[in-house]
C-alpha cells in the first residue's frame, strides 16, 4: 500500500474505488493517490460491500454496471449499515435521468464517466473537507 | 102433501085450500041432488052429471076422495027412488045406474091413478133431467176452460161464461157468432177442415191450438178440443167445444224460447254486429214486438246511438228509424237515457200519453203505440240499450221484464266478449303478419324446448324447411345457445329467462355456410305466470360480427404494431444506453490517461503503460463500432452473403491453429468427422463464427483448460460443437447469452474483454445460413456451443439421385 500523503497535515482519508473495469481502477487509484488519499479497490458489488464493512473507508467511489450485484444495490446494503458513509456514484450511464436516479437511490454525489481528473479530485476533496470539519467539531466539543 | 102438488102460494093457508077443494065435489053432488029432487028428474038424467063430478074429482083429488064422491053420488041417485016411489021397477035402474056409477068411478080413479103414476114418473124424470142440466150448467160455469156446444157447422148451441171471458165478449155476444167467426183469419182454414172431418164422422175428436179473436181485435191463443157428441139421433152432430186460454203459457214459452233463441245467436260466435239483427228479430218474433232498435254506448260514453234496427215488415217505420238514427241520446235524457243511466228496464204502455219519450210524435205517426227498453249490461256498466216498439198498447209483465233483464246481461257480455275477441283476432292477425313477414327470424318454442313454429325469414336465413329445422337445426342452435350462455355464466335458454336476453352463437346453414346468429329470447308466461313458451328472435349478425371481428383484428394488429414500435423504441433506447455506456467506459480510460500524459510529470514507463491502456480502449471502441455495423447490416438484410462450398473441417482447423499460437495455456482437441460433406455457405462468415466461439472458449477457460472442436453430419446439416472446460454460464444467464451486450461478467469472467456483440453476430450468421445455434453449460464445468449449417445439396441427396 502506498504511503499516505496527508495534505495540510490532516488525518488519512481513504477512498474505496469499486469498479469492474481495470483501466478505470488504475486511473482512479493513480489520480487519488497522487492527490494524497489512500485508495482501496473492489472489482464488483459484493466485494465493495465486504471491503466497506471490513475496512471502513472514508468514502466510496462506486461504479454502477458491475457483475453480481450492481453499484446501486451495493450502495443500498452499505448505507443500511453505515448511513453516514459518503458514496459517490461514478458511472458511464450518463443520460440526464440517470443522475437523478442515482441521487434518489441515496448517492451523496454523482460523477459521470468519462470525467476530468480535476472533477474527481475536487469531489473527493470536498468530502474530505466535510469530514475534517466534522472531526474538528467532534474534537472541539 | 100430495105428490105432484104445486108449491102453494103463501097467501092462503094450505089446509084451507085443501078443505075447500075437498068440499067442492060434495057441494056439486048436493046441488045436483037438490035439482034432481026439485025437478023430480029421473036418475038417468042426473047420471052424466054425477059421472062428470066423479071424473073431475078423480082428476083433482085423491082416489079415495074420488071413490068417496062416487059413493055419495050413487047414494044420491038411489035416495029419490027409495024415498019417493018404492017402485022396485024404478029402483032397479037407479040401482043399476048407481052400480055403473061406482064401477065407472073405480075405473076412472084407476085410470087417473095410472095416469097419475105415469105423470109422476114423467115428472120425476123431468126433474132428474133438470137437475142433471143444472149440475152440467154449474159445471160449465165453474169450469176453468171455455166450454160450448155447437152444431156441426160450429154454430153455438150453448157457451159458458169462461169462453166469453176468453173471447173477451159476453155470452150473448158469443152466441151471436159462430166458432169460425171468433177464430183468427189465418187459423180458419185449419178449423174448417177439422169441422168437415168431425161432421163426416171420420174423427170424433180434434185438438189444436188456434188464435181466437177478441172483441178488441186482439188475438188470444187457445188450446182447443172439439168432440163429436152422439147427440141428435141420426141428425146433425153435436160438437162439444173445449177451449183453454194458453196466452199465459204462450207468453212464458215465448219468453223461454226467446231467451233460448238469444243464447243460440250468442253462442254462434259471430261478431256482435252480425249477430244483432238476428237477436233483434228473435226478440220481436218471440215476444211479439214490431220493431227493435239497438243503441250502442259510444266509446267516449257521451251518448247512445242506433247501430242496428229491425222490424217485422217494411211498412211505415222508415221515418221513425231514420229519425232514431239521427238523434243520439245523452245519458239520463228521456226514457232511453234513463235506462242507460240506471241499467233498469223501462216501458211505456201508451206512447200517445208519454211525456218523456223523445220521438213520441214520430212513433205515434208511424202507428207505434207502446215501447219497452232494456239495458245491455256487462261488468256492472251499460254497453247499450235495446228498444222494442209495438203497434198496440202493451201491458208489460214482470216475467217479461225479468227475462229481458237476463237477456240484456247476456247480450251485454256477448258484445264485450265479441269486442275482445275481435280485438284479439286483430291483434292475432297483426302478430301473425309480423311473424310471417318479419325480416328477423322468429321461432316459438315449447316449454320442453321443442320448436313449435318458425317463420319464413328464419327458414330462409338458415336454408332449412320446417321439418329439418325442428329435427336438427333448432336442437343444434339450442345447444349452441346454452354453451354460449354457460361461457357467459348465464342461464340456459329453457331454465327460466327472467326477461329478454341476448346471445350470439355460431350456426351452420343447410348449405353449410357458417353464420353468426344473435338470439334474443323472451318468455311468454301462461296465465299462472309460468313460462309457457318462448319467443326467440334470431338475427343474422354475420356481417356485423365479421366487420367487428375485422375491426378488432385491425385494432389488435394496430396495437401489436404500436407495441412493436414501442418495443423497438425501448430497444433502441436501451441499445443507445448500452452502447453509450460501453463507449464512455472505454473513453474513461482514454480520456483520463491521456489527460495524465498531457499534464506531464510522468515517469517514462508510466507514459508507456498509459499509452497501452489508451490504445487498447481505442481498439475496443473500433471493434465495437465494427461489430455494431456488422450486426446492423445483418439485421437489416444488407449484408451480402457469398454462397459457396465450404469445408467446415478446414475452417475449424485453421481457427484452432490461430488460437493455439495466441493462447498457449489452453489445450485444443479436435474430433472432426472426416466424411463430413461440404457445406453451402460464406466461408469468411463461417470463419468469423468459428473464431468467435473459439476465442470465447479460450477467454473463459482457465489456464490448463481444454477446448474441443468436433464436427459430424446430422441429417442434412453439419453439426459443429465448441466445448470448453471453463467457467460455465450461470443458469439465469444462459437464456441471454446471444443477446447484445450480455457478457457473462460474474466471478472470474468479469475482467474478460469483449464487445458484448460477438455471440449476437455469431447467431445472426448461423441463422443466415439456415442453421441453428444453442448452448449447454454448467457453472464450473464449462460450456458447449453447438451450431448447424446445411450441407451443400449436390453432396448429399442430389448426387445419390443422379446415380439412381
Amino acid at each position: 500500500m502506498p504511503e499516505a500523503v496527508v495534505p495540510g497535515g490532516s488525518s488519512l482519508f481513504t477512498v474505496l474505488v469499486a469498479d469492474d473495469n481495470d483501466v478505470a481502477q488504475r486511473l482512479c487509484k493513480r489520480v487519488l493517490e497522487k492527490a494524497g488519499y489512500s485508495v482501496l479497490i473492489a472489482a464488483d458489488g459484493l466485494q465493495a460491500v465486504d471491503v466497506a464493512f471490513s475496512q471502513h473507508p472514508s468514502m466510496i467511489l462506486m461504479d454502477v454496471a458491475m457483475p453480481g450485484i450492481d453499484g446501486l444495490e451495493a450502495m443500498r446494503r452499505i448505507k443500511a449499515e453505515m448511513p453516514a458513509m459518503p458514496i459517490v456514484i461514478a458511472s458511464a450511464h450518463s443520460m440526464a435521468s440517470d443522475r437523478e436516479r442515482f441521487l434518489a437511490a441515496g448517492a451523496d454525489n454523482v460523477l459521470s464517466k468519462p470525467f476530468r481528473l480535476a472533477d474527481l479530485v475536487s469531489i473527493v476533496a470536498k468530502l474530505a473537507q466535510d469530514q475534517k470539519a466534522q472531526n474538528l467539531e467532534k474534537d472541539g466539543l | 102433501m100430495l105428490p105432484g102438488s104445486r108449491p102453494r102460494t103463501a097467501s092462503k093457508p094450505s089446509w084451507a085450500r085443501g078443505l075447500a077443494r075437498r068440499l067442492t065435489p060434495l057441494t056439486a053432488i048436493v046441488a045436483v041432488f037438490a035439482v034432481q029432487a026439485a025437478a023430480g028428474a029421473g036418475p038417468v038424467l042426473v047420471f052424466p052429471l054425477y059421472l062428470t063430478i066423479i071424473l073431475l074429482t078423480a082428476l083433482q083429488l085423491t082416489r079415495m076422495e074420488a071413490l068417496a064422491t062416487a059413493i055419495l053420488a050413487a047414494t044420491a041417485i038411489l035416495i029419490p027412488n027409495l024415498v019417493g016411489g018404492d017402485q022396485p021397477a024404478d029402483l032397479a035402474p037407479a040401482l043399476l045406474l048407481a052400480v055403473v056409477l061406482m064401477v065407472s068411478a073405480v075405473a076412472i080413479t084407476e085410470v087417473v091413478r095410472q095416469g097419475r103414476d105415469v105423470a109422476a114418473e114423467a115428472e120425476r124424470r123431468a126433474q132428474s133431467v133438470a137437475a142433471s142440466e143444472e149440475r152440467l150448467r154449474t159445471m160449465l160455469e165453474a169450469a176453468m176452460v171455455g166450454l160450448a156446444l155447437a152444431d156441426g157447422d160450429g154454430k153455438w148451441i150453448e157457451v159458458n161464461d169462461r169462453l166469453g171471458m176468453i173471447l173477451g165478449r159476453s155470452r150473448d155476444e158469443v152466441m151471436h157468432l159462430n166458432l169460425e167467426e171468433v177464430t183468427a183469419e189465418n187459423d180458419r182454414a185449419a178449423l174448417a177442415a177439422a169441422l168437415v172431418l168431425l161432421r163426416s164422422g171420420d174423427i170424433v175428436r180434434w185438438e189444436g191450438e188456434l188464435n181466437q179473436l177478441r172483441a178488441d181485435g186482439a188475438r188470444v191463443p187457445v188450446a182447443i178440443a172439439i168432440t163429436r157428441a152422439s147427440g141428435h139421433a141420426g141428425g146433425e152432430p153435436l160438437l162439444l167445444v173445449q177451449e183453454t186460454d194458453i196466452s199465459a203459457r204462450r207468453r212464458v214459452d215465448g219468453l223461454r224460447d226467446c231467451l233460448v233463441a238469444v243464447r243460440h245467436v250468442i253462442v254462434s260466435g259471430s261478431p256482435w254486429e252480425q249477430a244483432l239483427p238476428q237477436l233483434l228479430s228473435s226478440i220481436c218474433a218471440y215476444l211479439g214486438w214490431e220493431l227493435a232498435q239497438f243503441w250502442l254506448v259510444d266509446s267516449g260514453r257521451q251518448g247512445i246511438q242506433v247501430r242496428q234496427s229491425w222490424h217485422r215488415e217494411a211498412t211505415g217505420y222508415d221515418n221513425f228509424r231514420e229519425q232514431s238514427r239521427k238523434a243520439p241520446i245523452s245519458m239520463g235524457s228521456g226514457l232511453l237515457g234513463r235506462v242507460w243511466q240506471s241499467g233498469v228496464v223501462a216501458a211505456l204502455e201508451d206512447l200517445a200519453v208519454a211525456n218523456d219519450y223523445d220521438r213520441s210524435d214520430i212513433a205515434s205517426g208511424a202507428g207505434l203505440r207502446s215501447m219497452l227498453a232494456f239495458p245491455l249490461v256487462e261488468g256492472g256498466s251499460v254497453v247499450g240499450v235495446i228498444e222494442l216498439l209495438s203497434d198496440h198498447p202493451r201491458v208489460v209483465q214482470d216475467d217479461e221484464v225479468t227475462m229481458l233483464s237476463t237477456a240484456g246481461v247476456e247480450i251485454g257480455q256477448f258484445i264485450r266478449r265479441s269486442d275482445v275477441a275481435q280485438a284479439l283476432r286483430r291483434s292475432e292477425a297483426d302478430h301473425r303478419a309480423i311473424f310471417e313477414r318479419s325480416p328477423i327470424g322468429i321461432v316459438r318454442v315449447g316449454g320442453d324446448g321443442e320448436l313449435v313454429e318458425a317463420n319464413p325469414a328464419l327458414l330462409h336465413m338458415l336454408g332449412h324447411d320446417f321439418e329439418s329445422m325442428r329435427e336438427s337445426a333448432w336442437p343444434d342452435l339450442l345447444r349452441a345457445y346454452d354453451q354460449a350462455a354457460s361461457r357467459q355464466r348465464l342461464a340456459p335458454l329453457l331454465a327460466g329467462i327472467p326477461s329478454a336476453s341476448s346471445l350470439q352463437v355460431r350456426a351452420a346453414t343447410g348449405a353449410g355456410r357458417w353464420l353468426w346468429l344473435q338470439l334474443t329470447a323472451t318468455p311468454i308466461p301462461d296465465p299462472n305466470g309460468r313460462p309457457e313458451h318462448l319467443l326467440v328472435m334470431i338475427e343474422d349478425v354475420t356481417t356485423v360480427r365479421e366487420t367487428s371481428d375485422q375491426l378488432a383484428e385491425a385494432l389488435d394488429s394496430q396495437r401489436d404494431a404500436n407495441a412493436n414500435l414501442e418495443k423497438l423504441d425501448r430497444t433502441k433506447t436501451e441499445f443507445l444506453s448500452i452502447v453509450s455506456h460501453e463507449f464512455r467506459t472505454a473513453l474513461t480510460g482514454i480520456q483520463g490517461f491521456s489527460e495524465l500524459i498531457r499534464d506531464g510529470g510522468l515517469e517514462q514507463d508510466e507514459v508507456r503503460a498509459y499509452g497501452g491502456y489508451i490504445f487498447n480502449d481505442a481498439d475496443r471502441i473500433n471493434r465495437l463500432i465494427g461489430d455494431m455495423l456488422d450486426l446492423d447490416r445483418m439485421e437489416s438484410g444488407r449484408m451480402g452473403m457469398r454462397s459457396g462450398d465450404v469445408d467446415i473441417n478446414e475452417v475449424l482447423s485453421e481457427a484452432m491453429a490461430r488460437a493455439g499460437t495466441a493462447a498457449a495455456t489452453v489445450e485444443f482437441k479436435a474430433d472432426l468427422d472426416p466424411r463430413l460433406p461440404i457445406v453451402a455457405g460464406d466461408r469468411d462468415r463461417l470463419i468469423q463464427v468459428v473464431s468467435n466461439l473459439v476465442n470465447n472458449a479460450v477467454k473463459y477457460s482457465p489456464d490448463g483448460g481444454t477446448v474441443t472442436l468436433s464436427t459430424r453430419a446430422d441429417g442434412g446439416f453439419a453439426l459443429v460443437s465448441v466445448t470448453d472446460t471453463g467457467l460455465g454460464i450461470p443458469p439465469e444467464e444462459i437464456g441471454h447469452v446471444f443477446e447484445r451486450f450480455r457478457r457473462v461478467r460474474s466471478g472470474a469472467a468479469q475482467s474478460i474483454p469483449g464487445t458484448g456483440l460477438g455471440l449476437t453476430i455469431v447467431k445472426q450468421i448461423v441463422e443466415m445460413h439456415g442453421g441453428k445455434i444453442w448452448v449447454e453449460s454448467a457453472v464450473g464445468h464449462g460450456s458447449a456451443f453447438h451450431f448447424t449449417i446445411p450441407l451443400a445439396v449436390e453432396d448429399a441427396t442430389s448426387m445419390q439421385r443422379r446415380h439412381a
